[in-house]
């Protein structure tokens, strides 16, 4: 925002503050109101935020993590690419290309100038006073396949792609682009419908942004932006300095690449010094030919999540906070995808948050905790319905132990770290809505990784098929165990067993498998890795552990050396 | 001996720091409130005493109605009974799974743990048998594995109380009825809660959840009513025993021994009640609530006269399919404690609480709170504090403002002061816009109701940031909750999952399933002392479209033809969600509410008076005026002697004892023919 000499006191801009995430947060209850999608209103995966003329976030609403992120980077190319002299006041842009877009084709990411008009000539734009961005998911933008797509080989396989369209120009709808997102999608009523919805969110953001430098006048607001900005950054260095500091470094595999068997390498150097938080991938593997390849935008996004966990938990970001972070990554790996490496299934970001926290434990095995499961082990039926003869997609991200922390156990069986506020879904719903029977779904005794704290329990899920169709296991950490900490144990990894006790038995990771009804699968959900060693943990916890359930009696004699006789 | 014709009403609402007692009597309607302590240890004592202090002779009640958090309390602070629970083989640990969750708030810690469980995993425990998702019958259940189950339980584990739950029971409750026969058989000692009993809807989890704190709660519920009764019986109370329910309503004692569950969230649900009344009584149909007390700000919409209510809560984590009212609290009220964090303002979380409580009360609190704000602002008198009952120590909290607060941020001690209201004030608009645009309103077509001993204070000045046209300040706001709660009737809710599109459902079907929750809830009724004749059942639809997981209530009469209940849906779909779709709507819940009408407190009209509010004038007092944004002279009023018909302009404050009303300038008070204040804006700050 333009420069001010406003004298600014504490309170105001304490108010100022408030207001402006009020306002993001009025956004994110418009969307959620208007949208269609049930991904959008149930699961929340959207984010929303709000920038100032020069581009720097001032507010976000709570959303998806890796959203958050990813839309700073997203602006910035969708400003450069259309050019700001060709923004007028009631454009609304598009933008979905991977690369710029910092992730997969079908997070649809709009965004809009938003001007403040001049009393003295109201047709013109007026004054460029900010942008808002939203950002949520949509349900079908053509790509090759219905849902997921698991093994594409290049971008044009993922759908139809906008590099920085307008969908409303000088406050007008463009038919033509509305037509055309139509004409490609398979589900053109709720990506209509989520479009609008999108927009209803941008047009709230405006009219109360407009409504706060009109109460505050721009130079306070700006001022009050500035100090958030400087705050933000202040706090963040402040509490970087306060870790531990040095370069570390972590190495770790995604299964494969939904096409090959190939492991795929991870690596990361994390360096925390001179108030810099540094995140360098140098040394992981070039971009592969399957889709789970990583657009530079999303592996920042990720490294922000890291960064906001460590330092600034609690508090709303904004562009200062994030100023420290550094992120590297050659273009044309795994952590880079350029044009036309595919990035459909870029869940490797989940992969990844596990990565650098194993970096960071060897500089503060004092304030990370151990691998909680390694990843989100989803799965998802596709079928027909046999009472409606309707077809049917439905998935569910199952739980994983938590890793052990230096001072307590590790979580049992609960969402993986990476978007904890996720839910699963319950067996009642599972059981109406596809053709799978669950036999069991218990905790699993000795599954976390033992250790002085021990990583929580993992799960173990029957499914019994009970009409045919198509199970996708979408996992990519089943072959290495979760790390362990300070002496702790690693607990066994993930497992999927398709056709368990017959000659078709296998363990896959993501995949794709025709079902008849009899046919089972069994899902090992992996625990969280241990904490220290097993047999300095305190024996009435062991007993405890015992008693519950969670640790068998000859795992607490062999690894805790507990023996109750 | 023979007494007079019962005709006395009590309320009686037990908080965190207090209980409130309010008498009314039905000839006169005269109203009478006084407070005593809250006895934590012995609940029912400090009930007993505050009835005591009214001095109201309990053999002329004719009903006695109770508000209390016992339930609520007893899971916070884990003191409810020892708890297993009876699943299916294979589920064992549905209820301490969960949805797998963690809290959003808590989504960047890596490091979180789930507060401590209610039941042991050692005390979860399953048994062969299984329903599928229509409710047939799989496998039958296993006695032998339900006798053996209950014998771990209690003779292994300890546990005093079961709470049986198992997959699909929903559809069908026959397993979990033979489970609970077997239990009872063997160990009649001990409370068995069954899911089918409590709730029959979908989601295994939610279901279990909502047993499980049943179990938990009932033993020690059930020994506070008893005593209660007890107490009430030997002072001579021959009436009816009331207990207010967290979605509305009330409950004969009895019923609420066997359900405490509907207790648990009814704290703040005498002043929504009170506020539906007023509503109706006033004719407004859309009203926000806004209720300020130490440490919390509760807010909640009635819309067309009718409070929101969600069919589905939380207590803590857990889940509970139960009917609350929507409420929405922001942590700040008068105990909050400001302070500056790198320079910037902050008012809460964190609360002095009511003891030390704010540093005004000269009790020993040293940081600034929202109450020294506003002494230092002028708003309250220091010497008329509780009609007096205490002393303000004023210079203490402007000290403590301006060294703490004042100072370092270069203001003035009043500034410093407004900063902290402004702060307040920012961050409750964000609150109520997200209310009301969530259910597809614009703030500004409310009517805002001011309770609590903060409301009043606060409410002008939201209503003015706002542009909300209208503030109501009921007579005796800080004691309006108790009030509320004499309007409550009494209620039960039955619902059942029946999950079918509408297109295919069979009418005659949803029919016989209406008709069975109607018995249900007519027969519930009737055991509470409401003739047949006298009930009325109220039939609802939960219905969404299909593939989705949210759905609207959508009230139904006679007529269920899908063309009908499809244009019910829309209208609300539309209005919620701005748009409708062509897709299928499937049903979800058939709902019903049974409701045995209790008269109303009758809002007493009063004969206007001259109209000159003069009379209520008892001088002036410097204060701080939002609307210059400087101190200036206001003119102090006696609210008892207002009468209805009176108009005053701010800037004024409007004294009654428990509770002071700030008009700033541009406002205008008018008092309706109830003695209602009405705060609107003046006509030339209107124009």
């Amino acid at each position: 925002m333009s420069e001010a000499n406003v004298r600014l006191d504490g309170a105001t801009a304490e108010v100022v503050r408030s207001y402006l995430l009020a306002a993001a947060e009025e956004m994110r209850a418009t969307l959620i109101r208007t949208s269609f999608n049930p991904v959008i209103y149930e699961v929340h995966d959207f984010g929303l935020s709000m920038y100032d003329a020069d581009l720097r976030l001032v507010a976000e609403a709570t959303g998806l993590t890796f959203f958050l992120g990813a839309n700073d980077f997203s602006l910035a190319k969708g400003v450069e690419y259309v050019g700001r002299e060709n923004l007028h006041r009631g454009d609304i842009v598009l933008l979905n290309y991977p690369y710029w877009n910092a992730a997969h084709s079908y997070d649809a990411t709009l965004f809009a100038p938003v001007f403040q008009p001049d009393p003295a000539d109201p047709e013109a734009d007026g004054t460029l006073v900010g942008f808002l961005c939203v950002r949520a998911h949509w349900m079908d933008l053509g790509a090759k396949d219905p849902g997921y797509v698991l093994d594409s080989t290049d971008m044009h396989q993922e759908g139809l792609i906008f590099p920085g369209t307008k969908v409303f120009s000088r406050g007008e709808p463009v038919r033509e682009i509305h037509e055309l997102i139509r004409f490609n999608s398979r589900m053109p009523d709720l990506v209509i419908g989520d479009l609008h919805a999108q927009v209803a969110a941008l047009r709230t953001g405006e009219r109360r942004l407009l409504e706060i430098l009109d109460k505050f006048g721009r130079p306070t607001v700006d001022a009050a932006v500035q100090r958030m900005v400087e705050d933000g950054e202040a706090r963040t260095r402040a509490a970087l300095a306060a870790l531990p500091q040095g370069t570390w470094t972590a190495e770790d595999w995604v299964d494969d690449d939904g096409i090959t068997e190939d492991p795929v390498k991870m690596r990361v150097t994390v360096t925390i010094a001179d108030g810099r938080f540094t995140v360098d991938f140098d040394g992981s593997a070039p971009a592969t030919p399957g889709p789970i390849n990583m657009p530079f935008g999303a592996t920042v996004a990720l490294c922000k999540v890291i960064l906001k966990s460590l330092t600034s938990p609690d508090e709303p970001s904004n562009h200062g906070t994030t100023v420290p972070l550094e992120v590297r990554a050659e273009p044309g790996t795994l952590f880079h995808a350029v044009y036309p490496q595919p990035t459909f299934t870029l869940w490797t970001g989940i992969v990844a948050v596990e990565l650098i926290l194993k970096a960071l434990a060897q500089g503060m095995p004092d304030r990370v905790p151990a691998s909680s499961g390694g990843d989100v082990p989803g799965f998802m039926m596709v079928g027909t319905h046999p009472d409606t003869g309707q077809m049917f997609a439905v998935s569910n991200n199952d739980l994983v132990g938590w890793g052990a922390t230096p001072d307590h156990d590790g979580m049992n069986a609960a969402t993986h770290v990476s978007g904890s506020a996720g839910r699963s879904t319950p067996i009642e719903v599972l059981e109406a809505r596809t053709g799978m029977f669950f036999e069991r779904l218990e905790m699993r005794t000795d599954s976390g990784g033992a250790g002085r704290h021990r990583g929580g329990v993992g799960l173990r899920r029957e499914i019994r098929f009970t009409t045919p169709g198509e199970f996708l296991s979408v996992i990519k950490k089943t072959r290495s165990r979760p790390w362990a900490l300070e002496g702790g144990l690693e607990p066994d990894p993930n497992q999927v067993i398709v056709f368990p006790g017959t000659d078709r038995e296998a363990r896959v990771s993501t995949k794709r498998v025709k079902v008849e009804p009899g046919d089972r699968v069994t899902l090992l959900t992996a625990g969280g890795g241990g904490h220290g060693d097993p047999r300095e943990r305190d024996p009435e916890a062991v007993r405890r552990d015992v008693a519950e359930g969670y640790v068998s009696a000859e795992a607490a004699r062999e690894i805790y050396g507990v023996d109750d006789g | 001996m023979t007494h007079p014709m019962p005709a006395i009403r009590l309320a009686v609402d037990i908080g965190g720091t207090f209980v409130d007692a309010m008498e009314l009597d039905t000839r006169t309607h005269a109203v009478r409130f006084r407070k005593a302590p809250t006895t934590p240890a012995r609940p029912w004592e400090g009930v007993l005493t505050a009835v005591e202090l009214l001095g109201t002779d309990l053999r002329e009640v004719e009903l006695f109605i109770h508000g209390t958090t016992l339930g609520l309390n007893a899971v916070l602070e884990r003191r409810g009974e020892t708890t297993g629970i009876i699943a299916n083989e294979g589920f064992r640990d549905v209820f301490l799974l969960g949805r797998g969750n963690v809290p959003s708030d808590h989504m960047y810690d890596f490091q979180y743990q789930r507060p401590e469980s209610l039941v042991r995993r050692a005390a979860t425990i399953g048994v062969r048998g299984r329903l599928d998702y229509k409710g047939r019958v799989v496998e039958d259940l296993d006695p032998d594995d339900v006798r053996e189950a209950a014998r771990i339980l209690v003779e292994e584990q300890g546990v005093r109380t079961i709470a049986v739950c198992f997959l699909h029971s929903y559809l069908n409750p026959e397993h979990e009825k033979q489970a609970a026969r077997l239990i009872r058989e063997a160990y009649p000692q001990v409370t068995v809660s069954v899911s089918t009993d409590i709730v029959r809807e979908y989601r295994e989890y939610e279901r279990t959840s909502t047993t499980v704190l049943d179990a938990y709660i009932r033993p020690i519920f059930e020994r506070y009513v008893d005593r209660l009764e007890a107490g009430l019986a030997e002072d001579g109370f021959d009436g009816r025993f009331l207990i207010m329910r967290s979605g509305g309503g009330s409950m004969t004692s009895g019923v609420a021994k066997t359900s405490p569950m509907h207790t648990v969230l009814s704290g703040p649900a005498g002043g929504i009640v009170g506020a539906a009344h007023v509503a109706a009584a006033l004719g407004r149909d859309n009203l926000l609530t806004f209720d300020i007390g130490g440490t919390s700000l509760d807010t909640c919409v009635i819309e067309r006269g009718a409070a929101v209510a969600a069919y589905e809560a939380k207590l803590e984590h857990f889940p509970l399919l139960i009917p609350a009212y929507d409420i929405r609290t922001i942590g700040a009220g008068g105990g909050s404690v400001a302070h500056l964090d790198r320079g910037l303002l902050k008012v809460g979380p964190q609360s002095a609480g009511a003891d030390p409580g704010p540093v005004c009360y000269g009790r020993g609190g040293t940081r600034p709170t929202v109450t020294d704000a506003a002494v230092t602002l002028g708003y309250v008198d220091p010497d008329r504090f509780l009609g007096g009952d205490m002393r303000l120590h004023d210079e203490a909290a402007r000290e403590a403002l301006r060294e703490q607060i004042a100072e370092p941020l270069g203001l003035g001690v009043e500034a410093a002061a407004a900063g902290i209201f402004d702060v307040l004030l920012a961050r409750t608009v964000g609150a109520v816009r997200q209310i009301t645009v969530e259910r597809g309103h614009d703030p500004r077509v409310f009517s805002l109701l001011a309770f609590g001993g903060a409301g009043p204070l606060l409410a002008p000045l939201l209503a003015r940031e706002m542009g909300i046209p209208e503030v109501i300040v009921p007579f005796a706001p800080s004691g309006f909750s108790a009030w509320g709660m004499l309007a409550a009737d009494i209620v039960d809710d039955v619902s059942r999952t029946v999950m079918v599109t509408l297109e295919d459902a069979d009418l005659a079907a949803l029919e016989s399933v209406f008709a069975e929750a109607a018995a249900e809830a007519a027969a519930s009724l009737a055991a509470q002392g409401i003739p047949a004749g006298q009930a009325v059942l109220e039939r609802a639809m939960e219905v969404r479209y299909l593939g989705q997981e949210h759905s609207l209530t959508v009230p139904v009469g006679r007529d269920l033809r899908p063309d009908v209940v499809r244009a019910a849906f829309e209208e609300l779909h539309h209005a919620r969600y701005g748009h409708v779709m062509d897709n299928q709507l499937q049903i979800l819940n058939l709902r019903v509410r049974g409701i045995g009408r209790i008269e109303k407190p009758e809002l007493p009209r009063h004969a206007p008076g001259d109209g000159d509010a003069s009379r209520a004038r008892t001088g002036r007092r410097d204060a701080y005026d939002f609307g210059t944004r400087a101190v200036t002279e206001f003119a102090v009023y006696d609210r008892a002697k207002l009468e209805p018909g009176d108009a005053l302009d701010g800037p004024a404050l409007i004294d009654e004892g428990t509770s002071t009303t700030v008009v700033h300038s541009g406002q205008r008070v008018q008092v309706d023919p109830f003695g209602h204040l009405l705060v609107t804006l003046t006509p030339e700050a209107r124009a």
